[in-house]
């Protein structure tokens, strides 16, 4: 859970078993100059106790975007995106399916769930370093997301 | 007795005190038995002439009475007759009468018209006046003897058929117990009428445990009912649609151990009626074998699809740590290029470029391992927008090289949508590859064969090309995975296309093969099945 530039406005949660990814995609966000701070699950159970205590005590900052990969240990990705979206106070928060996978299957499945959008990570550096930045560009830069509740 | 009378009536003469009437006495009085008898009645003296004669006579030879009076009886009767009357150098008179009197004798007898007919004559002594006559009493047995032509007819012909039956019988007996097979005669009601020494072995019996019992003590089930008609079907057509077909079914012996059996049934003709044979063979070997048989294709498919499996996860798990050395090779190559050293940048290159062939490898794999995992049924399809839609996905290939592809309409084909455009765009993204210093002149076509040797007949596709062509060294090693036959400055690639087209054609029934020389083009001719209304 570093901080990519500490006074950032912007919160992404990050949720990704991979350090490489993760690592990977940090390196995107700052090449693309993204003014976010970058808050990292390696797991699906690590990313729902984070949403909680984010809602319960304002212990953790409420993220602006959830990029969620699918395959993950402990709890998948599938089942940390149906908690999101049945959670009234958390299924507002945009949730970007950030995957290997190209099974239809999961692309219909993630949509059912009400997934904000499905991204598939390119294998090509140039291509990841791309999608990163339109992902910033689109939803974190263009895209005007819900006001964040005051945590008081 | 008979003798006794013969020999007065010869004797005895004229002389008799017991008989003294004149012959026109006797004449007289005989006359009247004479007319009253049914017979023809003749009366003869020793000397063989007709003295006497009735009506009935008259009529059956044809003659008026005065006609034959006193004329030899040769005449009327030409043989054997006469001769028995005439006693021979060794026989008395008496002796020749007595051999004959009282015995139905069958001569043959002449009409006045000369036509001949058969007669019984029974003759009998009559004492007459001093002398001794013969009376004749001569009956037509044409009809009788027509009779008993019939009869003999019938028997000779009943004997003969007898013998034919028993030789027969006794022949196909033989033949059963020579027979390798089991062989059971059964009758219409399906009881055994008839078995051999295999059938007793095979199933266990002795035989007259099972003569006349139903044939469903062996053959439990299926066997019977193929036999009875049912009351859809008249009884020969059941019969004709079993008989003469082998049917598997299910033999059980005395021991209530069971077996396959494989019966044919033939129709047997016998004098109790239709009878049919049944040769049974036992097939359990035969059964193990084709059950291994197919226990071993069913283990094949099994692991075979588990290879397939296996190369599909490996590859696709293979992707991840992969996609790791390859980002994190061409961000340190981004970042720290022209930074380090002239061999630190050689060094990140060669990294790169390997990591990224590895990753063509792998997708190309991983491609070829879907042709078999993730194909979906075959169906009815058009390989006309098979085609179309591989040529929009190769459009700007087509565009960049100016080349020219030629097709008519294309047919419907049992395919896999999908797999079918990977095969049309794999053999022309391969003719735009290798194309010649000409522009590339592409055709694809289809023809069916021949449809009257084989209403199943595949359609024969052809893509063609001007391209370079290939030797014919290599025209089966291309098709074999990662074959590649140019440098890879020459040509990218992994070597991949061909493998992939013919795991498509087979997986489609098909086959897949080249037609080339160098620098004469190529040809690639593959099969696809034909729908059941494609034509």
């Amino acid at each position: 859970m570093t901080d990519v530039r500490p006074d950032a406005g912007m919160h992404v949660l990050l949720v990704d078993d991979s350090p490489g990814d993760v690592r990977l995609t940090r390196e995107a966000f700052r090449d693309a100059g993204a003014a976010i701070t970058l808050h990292v699950a390696a797991d699906g159970v690590e990313a729902i106790a984070f949403l909680e205590r984010a809602d319960a005590n304002g212990l953790a900052p409420r993220p602006d975007l959830i990029l969620l990969d699918l395959n993950l240990p402990r709890m998948d990705g599938r089942e940390v995106l149906a908690r999101i979206k049945s959670d009234p106070a958390l299924r507002t928060i945009p949730t970007v399916i950030l995957t290997t996978s190209g099974a239809p299957a999961d692309v219909a499945r993630c949509y059912e769930l009400q997934a904000n959008c499905y991204l598939i990570k390119p294998v090509q550096l140039d291509r990841f370093e791309s999608l990163v930045e339109s992902v910033n560009d689109f939803w974190l830069t263009k895209a005007r997301l819900p006001q964040q509740p005051d945590p008081g | 007795m008979r003798a006794d009378l013969a020999a007065r009536a010869h004797t005895d003469g004229g002389r008799s005190s017991s008989d003294p009437l004149t012959l026109a006495e006797s004449e007289a009085r005989y006359r009247g038995l004479l007319e009253a008898a049914p017979d023809a009645m003749v009366v003869v003296d020793l000397a063989g002439h007709i003295v006497l004669l009735n009506v009935q006579a008259e009529q059956q030879f044809g003659y008026r009475r005065d006609e034959l009076l006193g004329q030899p009886v040769k005449n009327i009767i030409p043989e054997g007759f006469a001769e028995r009357l005439i006693a021979d150098d060794l026989r008395s008179d008496a002796d020749a009468l007595a051999q004959h009197i009282g015995t139905g004798l069958e001569l043959v007898a002449l009409r006045k018209d000369g036509t001949e007919f058969p007669i019984e004559l029974m003759l009998s002594p009559l004492a007459s006046a001093g002398e001794v006559l013969i009376t004749a009493a001569i009956r037509d047995i044409t009809v009788r003897r027509a009779s008993e032509t019939l009869v003999a007819r019938m028997e000779a012909a009943r004997v003969l058929a007898d013998q034919a039956l028993r030789a027969s019988e006794a022949r196909y007996r033989l033949l059963l117990e020579a027979a390798p097979d089991s062989m059971v005669v059964v009758n219409q009601r399906g009881d055994i009428v008839l078995l051999n020494v295999q059938a007793e072995r095979q199933f266990g019996y002795p035989r007259d445990e099972l003569v006349g019992q139903p044939m469903t003590n062996i053959v439990p089930d299926g066997f019977a009912e193929r036999l009875v008609a049912d009351a859809l079907r008249s009884e020969e057509e059941a019969r004709a649609q079993e008989i003469g077909t082998g049917i598997e079914l299910v033999g059980r012996r005395k021991d209530g151990t069971e077996f396959p059996i494989e019966i044919m049934l033939s129709p047997l003709t016998s004098p109790e009626g239709l009878l049919v044979t049944a040769a049974m063979r036992d097939i359990s070997v035969r059964k193990a074998v084709e059950q291994e048989l197919l226990d071993k294709v069913a283990a094949l498919r099994v692991s075979n699809q588990e290879l397939e499996e296996f190369a599909y996860v490996a590859s696709h798990d293979l992707q991840e740590p992969l996609r790791m050395v390859s980002s994190y090779t061409q961000l340190l190559g981004k970042r720290y290029k022209g930074r380090l050293d002239a061999d630190a940048d050689d060094f990140i290159d060669f990294a790169v470029d390997g990591a990224a062939r590895m990753q063509r490898l792998i997708a190309d794999l991983l491609s070829y391992s879907r042709v078999g995992t993730k194909g979906r049924a075959l169906g009815p399809t058009p390989s006309h927008t098979a085609l179309l839609q591989a040529l929009l996905n190769l459009r700007s290939a087509i565009e960049e090289s100016g080349a020219t592809v030629e097709h008519g309409q294309l047919p419907m084909v049992m395919g896999d949508p999908m797999q079918l455009e990977q095969l049309f765009q794999n053999l022309v993204g391969n003719a735009l590859k290798y194309r010649s210093a000409a522009p590339p002149r592409i055709s694809v076509s289809a023809v069916r064969g021949d449809q009257r040797a084989d209403p199943e007949a595949p359609w024969t596709f052809a893509v063609t090309d001007n391209g370079i062509g290939i030797d014919a060294e290599y025209h089966e090693r291309i098709f074999g995975m990662f074959q590649r036959l140019h440098g890879r400055d020459e040509f990218a690639g992994t070597g991949i296309g061909l493998a992939i087209a013919r795991k498509i054609a087979e997986r489609h029934g098909g086959s897949i093969s080249v037609e080339s020389q160098p620098g004469a083009g190529s040809t690639f001719r593959f099969t696809l099945r034909p729908t059941s209304d494609s034509t």
